[in-house]
């Protein structure tokens, strides 16, 4: 006999830290079709940039889209506006950018860890996680001044020049997290528990996950390999070397195997970037408005960025595009989702680290 | 043995975000986590409106979250305390008299403690959830109610909708 039932989850739940609802039925608790609906935190940061906000204050106003990445939401419009402004950006603004860049991706990555740990039960993996991210929290503060919303990327270049005592400090942060971060592998590769929980569960076929479009961490996951930090030469990463890190399987368990491998490589960048850090002014003058049309590309913790502005010579753009990664991946979340267990969607919803803020703007 | 002396020593949280960048949200979680650990204090997050004692709400209160938010609030059982974590929250911030905002949250409900800062640091955070439970001890079981949107559902076929929306309830008390 086959039980339907319909479950719905959110908007407000304890598996979510954002307000999403997704409507489930299931059939003998598989899931067979999902509905989603994420738009409850709309703010309208887009209008709101075409009209009440000038060019300048356009990069703080666009951190406020997401808090989680909120450094590459002002990188990727800061970026699309210098193309179009006469302004010239150092060498060394172009690596303090990157800097703070993979500072965010490992807390965000971490902090998805460990809300993966949280919805499938590991409750002290949880806790864990979220104490060495800590350390990641403070390099950020001792590089801008903030914690999370630090607003570090503006027009011209960075608002903060950093010395050698700062880059001595971060460089400690990093090389302590580094020590840790075995032990946190170990946790979540290793354990014969977690295994059990993770292996083959939420899982996305390369196949499926390069026709539905998706970007970031669940499609390096599946194969796809795809990564805005080589595809795009808005910053110099090829200076750094690097090269993105792809798994084949696809399921929860390889996308918690890539975000570590991700950590580790993002340190590693991190220490290129301290080491190589090129002189000059951290700062420049930007002259005249936005005129013309430009666009930029990041990578985001979550996949790839989009920004598109358009200026007619006034001091307000005329057009504001943000295309987020976790709206690119929108239709493989469905996919994901349809014949799992009912009782594992918060872990798969967790590791496919949807941010709603961003999404809705 | 009094209820109120024991309710001080484990008040238990329910955290909304009412269209947050997710900044305050993160904060929070690290609250929770070992390094600020509210746990000590005997604080937990239950993501259940009947259990909670303290409200933390972020983000300005979207059109679309608005009655949500309300609907959390008058689910909570007396006394309750509400904190508002965020500049955004005490008084829309950065997202003021943008389209799809209401410009803060003490336009839909009573709000006991502020948090500014954007984002609000953890320290500040447990300083005005400290600071909530203080009220906390001093409140009756009077039912306090949210300032808006606070119209009766009804069904209709399969659809629950709830009457006038935007209506004070001082408008549906008289």
């Amino acid at each position: 006999m086959i039980k339907q039932l319909h479950i719905p989850l959110g908007s407000q739940h304890a598996a979510l830290l954002e307000p999403l609802r997704l409507d489930f039925s299931t059939e003998n608790e598989r899931i067979v079709s999902v509905r989603s609906d994420m738009g409850y935190v709309h703010r309208g940061v887009e209008h709101a940039c075409m009209n009440r906000f000038d060019f300048k204050k356009v990069p703080f106003v666009v951190a406020r889209v997401c808090g989680l990445c909120a450094i590459t939401h002002s990188t990727a419009a800061v970026l699309a506006t210098e193309q179009i402004v006469e302004c010239m950006v150092s060498e060394r603004a172009q690596w303090l950018r990157m800097l703070a860049l993979e500072f965010d991706r490992i807390h965000s990555h971490m902090l998805c860890l460990a809300h993966v740990a949280e919805s499938s039960g590991y409750e002290a993996l949880f806790m864990h996680t979220m104490m060495e991210r800590e350390r990641v929290m403070e390099a950020q503060e001792i590089l801008s001044g903030n914690r999370v919303q630090f607003d570090y990327a503006t027009l011209g270049g960075v608002t903060r020049d950093m010395d050698s005592q700062c880059a001595q400090a971060l460089l400690a942060k990093v090389g302590a997290l580094k020590s840790v971060l075995s032990g946190l592998r170990d946790r979540f590769e290793a354990n014969w528990s977690t295994q059990m929980r993770f292996k083959g569960v939420g899982a996305i076929t390369l196949e499926e996950a390069y026709r539905l479009g998706t970007v970031g961490p669940i499609a390096r996951a599946a194969g796809v390999r795809t990564d805005i930090r080589i595809e795009s030469s808005h910053l110099p990463y090829r200076a750094l070397g690097f090269e993105p890190i792809v798994a084949l399987e696809g399921d929860l368990y390889a996308r918690n195997r890539l975000r570590l491998e991700e950590i580790a490589q993002s340190i590693e960048l991190i220490e290129r970037i301290l080491e190589g850090l090129p002189e000059g002014a951290h700062l420049s003058k930007v002259r005249g408005r936005p005129k013309g049309e430009a666009m930029a590309r990041i990578e985001a913790p979550r996949g790839e960025l989009f920004y598109y502005v358009r200026g007619n010579g006034g001091a307000i753009f005329e057009r504001l595009r943000i295309r987020t990664p976790t709206y690119a991946n929108l239709k493989a979340f469905e996919a994901i989702f349809l014949g799992q267990e009912y009782s594992s969607i918060p872990a798969i919803l967790a590791s496919l680290d949807p941010c709603m803020s961003c999404t809705a703007k | 043995m009094r209820l109120e002396r024991f309710r001080k020593k484990s008040p238990w949280i329910l955290h909304y975000n009412a269209g947050s960048c997710n900044g305050c949200d993160i904060e929070i979680l690290a609250c929770l986590a070992p390094r600020y650990d509210v746990e000590r204090l005997g604080i937990l997050n239950r993501g259940n409106p009947k259990q909670a004692d303290i409200l933390l709400v972020t983000g300005p209160v979207t059109h679309r979250s608005r009655d949500r938010l309300v609907e959390l609030y008058t689910q909570m059982a007396e006394p309750k305390v509400v904190v508002a974590v965020g500049s955004c929250t005490c008084s829309g911030g950065i997202f003021r008299h943008m389209y799809h905002v209401g410009d803060g949250v003490d336009q839909f409900i009573p709000v006991d403690s502020y948090v500014a800062g954007c984002a609000a640091r953890p320290e500040q955070i447990i300083e005005g959830v400290a600071r909530a439970l203080e009220i906390l001890e001093h409140k009756s079981h009077e039912i306090e109610r949210p300032f808006q949107l606070r119209g009766p559902l009804y069904c209709s076929g399969e659809q629950t909708i709830r009457r006038q929306m935007a209506a004070k309830v001082s408008d549906e008390t008289n």
